[in-house]
């Protein structure tokens, strides 16, 4: 039986994370300044592009967009990401990776576990406070059902847990080159301009079958889509995408550590 | 019984290389040369239950590389590794339950959490149940003294408290062998005495066996009763500590402060090392000429103090390095 895969040490992980971010919660407020500084900026942006707050665009109405805009940075800023991207990286370059791995749990699977317990208390907090910058300068989003915001919920974790994967795939790189950070920012532009200022429906046809097959779908429209306009026929199928994107993301990431623990150089003295 | 076998261990790194300048480094896009370095060759040892071993040698001998391969962290590139019987390059996390390390200049321990939600984290690790990991924290806390700070964030500790706590999360799941790479470094000397002290102890009471490494040579000399020394990744000495001692204690160091300045007549087995005024010091080799004879080189009325010691172990390993450097540079 493979000890180290049992679920409750994750979870003193997981717990232990949360009791030391608990300590950061006024750090993690001052965040709200950039956050709120954008989302104003946004606000104002999409106030500029609607004539009236009834015209669509891309399907969305001015309160659907901007909402829409608000959950998808809410996620961006409630899911700080050094866990799985520099911390993991010079883990490897600096090689406190081989102190880690020689303690009776999968490498991966704990930092995972310290990102969700980063995540759950600082994306709560975010989100918060967007209700509060929403429902001040936008209003409340119209036909948002309660049913539909709790279904939202494993959508918006598993779109979170993919882009922590991937990242994560990303930073195994540094097992054979010096710096995956270029990489990384790579992947975060991409999520950043085209997943989280705009839905998918905004680009052209040609683009959007394109688009969706990137993890922009999974992990920033997905949630935010459900959240603002909800359908059972969407529904599933973005839970589909996200299982097949989850699946193959883990494999890709168990099977690059696995292959990269191999090559790892470590100094002795 | 033995607990740790390594038979003809070898581990090659293949280290990127770099001419100097910007033609170097774009040389080193286009056609990089990669050197290889054994950084261990081939070494074989065993170590017994219960045994405190010392497993020493200059910087970039192969000692951390040896136990990397023996906990498992690195695989090795030749030969095999058995610790408790298990092979640490296929089965490191079942290993990682038999055994402990601790390495002195990585931490562990979460620093913004106390040592007894440290405790607590490690016993949830190591898949131990709430109570036994709480009679555990208890009786660790006990015999390592954390009373009065298991509850004060690790980050507030001073650094032998902190190592203790080190040391103590290594014991959480009760490993049978313990690694310690220089657990006293950066230390005073009362807070070494008390954790080669608590080493012993737990050595003594639990009968945990204890692979050390470090440049201390009193760790080594007042924890081990084995000492192996590597040198360029291979074994150039594995002996008793006492046997050592007896070998290499024949020389002596004898300071002597005479009444007026005279000079040391030349005898086979003396070297003079200093000689300032009236103050004299020089080595005898015992084996060659008796301490009462080299004595009797001195005018005893014209002395007036003397001191005789045994040449420090720290003297005595450093020479087998440079022996074993020598010999490299003779090959």
């Amino acid at each position: 039986m493979n000890r180290h895969l049992g679920i409750r040490k994750y979870r003193v992980i997981y717990r232990s994370v949360v009791m030391e971010s608990l300590q950061y919660a006024a750090s993690i407020a001052m965040g709200f300044i950039s956050f709120a500084i954008i989302i104003f900026v946004f606000i104002q942006l999409w106030n500029y592009m609607y004539s009236s707050p009834g015209e669509l665009i891309a399907g969305y109405n001015k309160a659907q967009m901007i909402w829409y805009v608000m959950i998808t940075e809410t996620i961006w800023f409630g899911t700080p990401s050094q866990v799985v991207t520099r911390q993991v990286a010079g883990d490897i370059r600096g090689g406190n990776i081989a102190y880690l791995m020689g303690k009776p749990y999968h490498y991966c699977l704990y930092c995972l576990a310290k990102y969700t317990g980063g995540w759950s208390i600082q994306l709560p907090m975010f989100a918060l406070s967007a209700l509060g910058l929403g429902i001040v300068f936008v209003g409340p989003l119209p036909d948002l059902s309660p049913l539909a915001l709790l279904a939202a919920v494993p959508v918006v974790i598993a779109g979170i847990t993919i882009d922590a994967v991937l990242r994560l795939c990303i930073s195994m790189i540094s097992f054979w080159i010096e710096d995956s950070n270029p990489f990384q920012w790579l992947y975060s532009k991409l999520l950043l301009v085209v997943g989280t200022l705009f839905p998918v429906e905004i680009f052209p046809a040609a683009l959007q079958p394109l688009v969706k097959f990137t993890p922009v779908y999974t992990v920033c429209y997905g949630p935010a889509k459900l959240i603002v306009d909800f359908s059972m026929e969407k529904y599933l199928e973005i839970l589909l995408a996200q299982a097949l994107y989850l699946g193959a993301a883990l494999a890709l990431m168990f099977y690059l550590y696995g292959k990269g623990v191999r090559k790892l150089y470590v100094n002795g003295g | 019984m033995n607990v740790i076998e390594a038979e003809n261990l070898a581990k090659t790194f293949r280290v990127r290389q770099k001419e100097k300048g910007m033609k170097g480094s774009l040389q080193a896009i286009l056609r990089p040369r990669i050197k290889e370095v054994q950084a261990v060759d081939g070494i074989s040892f065993s170590v017994e239950a219960g045994e405190m071993l010392a497993f020493i040698g200059p910087n970039g001998a192969g000692k951390s590389t040896t136990i990397k391969m023996l906990t498992g962290i690195l695989y090795p590139d030749g030969g095999r590794a058995n610790v408790l019987g298990i092979d640490p390059a296929k089965q490191r996390k079942r290993l990682a339950y038999e055994i402990g390390t601790v390495f002195g200049q990585k931490e562990q321990l979460w620093t913004h959490l106390t040592p007894y939600d440290n405790f607590r984290f490690f016993g949830a690790i190591y898949d131990s149940p709430d109570r036994e990991t709480e009679s555990r924290i208890r009786e660790l806390a006990d015999t390592f003294e954390l009373g009065s700070f298991l509850n004060t964030p690790v980050r507030n500790l001073s650094l032998g408290q902190r190592i203790r706590c080190e040391i103590v999360a290594s014991l959480i799941h009760r490993p049978k062998v313990l690694f310690l790479d220089e657990p006293t470094i950066g230390l005073d000397p009362v807070v070494k005495e008390n954790i080669r002290a608590l080493i012993k102890q737990m050595n003594r009471e639990l009968g945990t066996t204890i692979f050390l490494t470090s440049h201390d040579v009193g760790d080594i000399e007042k924890l081990c009763r084995r000492i192996i020394i590597v040198n360029s990744g291979r074994i150039v000495l594995d002996d008793s500590m006492d046997h050592l001692k007896h070998h290499y204690l024949n020389r002596k160091i004898v300071e002597a402060k005479l009444g007026e300045e005279t000079a040391l007549p030349a005898a086979e087995g003396i070297t003079l090392l200093k000689q300032k005024g009236s103050q004299v010091r020089f080595q005898v080799d015992t084996g060659r000429l008796p301490i009462n004879e080299a004595l009797h080189l001195i005018d005893a009325e014209n002395l007036e103090d003397i001191n005789i010691s045994n040449i420090p172990l720290e003297t005595i390993i450093t020479d087998i390095y440079k022996a074993e450097g020598r010999e490299e540079k003779a090959v």
